[in-house]
């Protein structure tokens, strides 16, 4: 098995062990990314055959969806909320389809949570999972307190519905505060990276 | 209606008669008719009085709400009428009414929700019915009479207001909103360019509620809220 192939594992036999309704920090390198979500969507959420929510606010939800296809990963049960399409791209060529619903900026934080809400209530499957990539992205366009805020309210909500919730953060453009803030709201860290 | 059932601690209060007040596109309409979509598939009866918009073209512009039965209106559990037709009916086709009139309009409306035994009733707009009383003091007496007339027949009522985007009345003509048990206001609240859609609760006679700014989302699924942030907050 090879160096990745270990840390996607090690990530999804990490998630496995937690209950459901669990918030888990999931802090990573800029290079263990692509470990991430082959750990985090195929390992884990496709093996458990849960719905994912999967709210990008850091790269578009099309250029994810290219690379869960060059990774070979199932998307059929990824349902993206993109907070970035809109205002990367504008509304004429950002797509909102059965798969995609557009947040028109990372800085609409209620509107992010509606959406993910209404992907919850529209999914049939038992267990779902909400992936969080990243709040590094998000601290860029949002002040700690409101994502501090969010962070609680969306967690909390999370945990009454009995889904899973993973943050993801990066270690590189990490900062003491927004270690502090993710760690406020989750139960369990996962580290996977230089130090990981 | 989960979202606002849990900011009234249970719901509106049977027979309640609401002021569902806001500017335009802040969703009054589409919260309203999933009010009489929700009591007509638990089997009440629902009425929709349509002022201002032809009932045919509302449904062809209605969210593609996902509960929304189509067999409802069929078989007569939630119906639809242009008060326009009933305005032609009753013969009133002065740009104001009389004091008599008015007592006419209100006895119409509250025969037609007894013969169709209706529990929840919307009037969209009740602003546009007043543009043809002209004066508080009939303004007053439509909305005490109707809404007596309302709650006499065990029927919940949802009056939908209508005021300019930067009003801080609940109503055009300032009575309304005194008479109805309860006041719902839906806004556009703009934050760093932002514009988002808000509902707050300012009254509701007969059970506690929250006195909080939500945000909401107009979806298939219904009308989701969820907090106001306030570390964006503006006012």
């Amino acid at each position: 098995m090879t160096q990745e192939a270990m840390s996607a594992q090690k990530i999804a036999d990490e998630l496995a062990e937690m209950p459901s309704a669990s918030a888990i920090s999931l802090q990573m390198s800029v290079d263990n990314y692509l470990d991430v979500l082959r750990g985090v969507l195929d390992l884990f959420s496709n093996k458990k055959q849960m719905d994912t929510i999967y709210v990008t606010a850091t790269i578009s939800s099309e250029a994810i969806k290219r690379v869960l296809e060059a990774l070979d990963i199932d998307s059929s049960r990824i349902f993206f909320v993109d907070c970035i399409s809109h205002i990367m791209m504008g509304a004429s060529s950002a797509q909102s389809d059965d798969n995609t619903t557009l947040v028109e900026s990372p800085t609409m934080l209620e509107n992010l949570m509606l959406k993910v809400e209404y992907l919850i209530r529209r999914s049939e499957s038992k267990d779902k999972l909400v992936v969080l990539d990243s709040i590094n992205s998000l601290a860029i366009h949002n002040n700690n307190w409101i994502l501090s805020e969010f962070l609680h309210i969306l967690v909390s909500g999370l945990r009454s519905r009995e889904a899973y919730t993973v943050i993801l953060s990066v270690e590189e453009h990490s900062t003491p505060e927004i270690n502090n803030m993710v760690n406020l709201v989750c139960d369990h860290g996962i580290r996977v990276g230089k130090e990981g | 209606m989960e979202g606002l059932d849990t900011i009234l601690y249970g719901g509106i209060p049977r027979t309640n008669t609401i002021l569902l007040t806001g500017s335009c596109g802040t969703g009054k309409t589409s919260l309203a008719l999933e009010f009489l979509i929700h009591g007509a598939l638990k089997g009440e009866n629902s009425l929709f009085v349509s002022v201002t918009e032809n009932s045919e073209k509302l449904l062809a512009n209605i969210i593609p709400y996902r509960f929304f039965d189509r067999s409802l209106i069929k078989s007569g559990r939630l119906v639809f009428v242009d008060l326009p037709i009933m305005y032609e009916r009753l013969g009133m086709t002065k740009p104001e009414l009389s004091m008599e009139e008015i007592d006419l309009l209100v006895a119409a409306i509250a025969d037609l929700a007894k013969e169709l035994g209706t529990k929840r009733l919307v009037i969209d707009s009740i602003t546009s019915i007043c543009y043809k009383l002209k004066t508080s003091e009939k303004i007053r007496d439509f909305v005490l009479k109707l809404s007596k007339s309302l709650s006499d027949l065990n029927c919940t009522s949802i009056l939908v207001g209508e005021v300019a985007a930067q009003s801080s009345a609940y109503s055009s003509y300032g009575v309304e909103e005194a008479i109805a048990d309860g006041i719902i206001l839906m806004a556009n609240m703009e934050r760093r360019g932002d514009l988002l859609r808000t509902l707050q609760v300012i009254k509701m006679r007969g059970t506690m509620h929250s006195r909080a700014k939500y945000v909401l989302d107009l979806t298939p699924m219904g009308v989701l809220l969820v907090p106001l942030l306030k570390g964006g907050s503006t006012g």
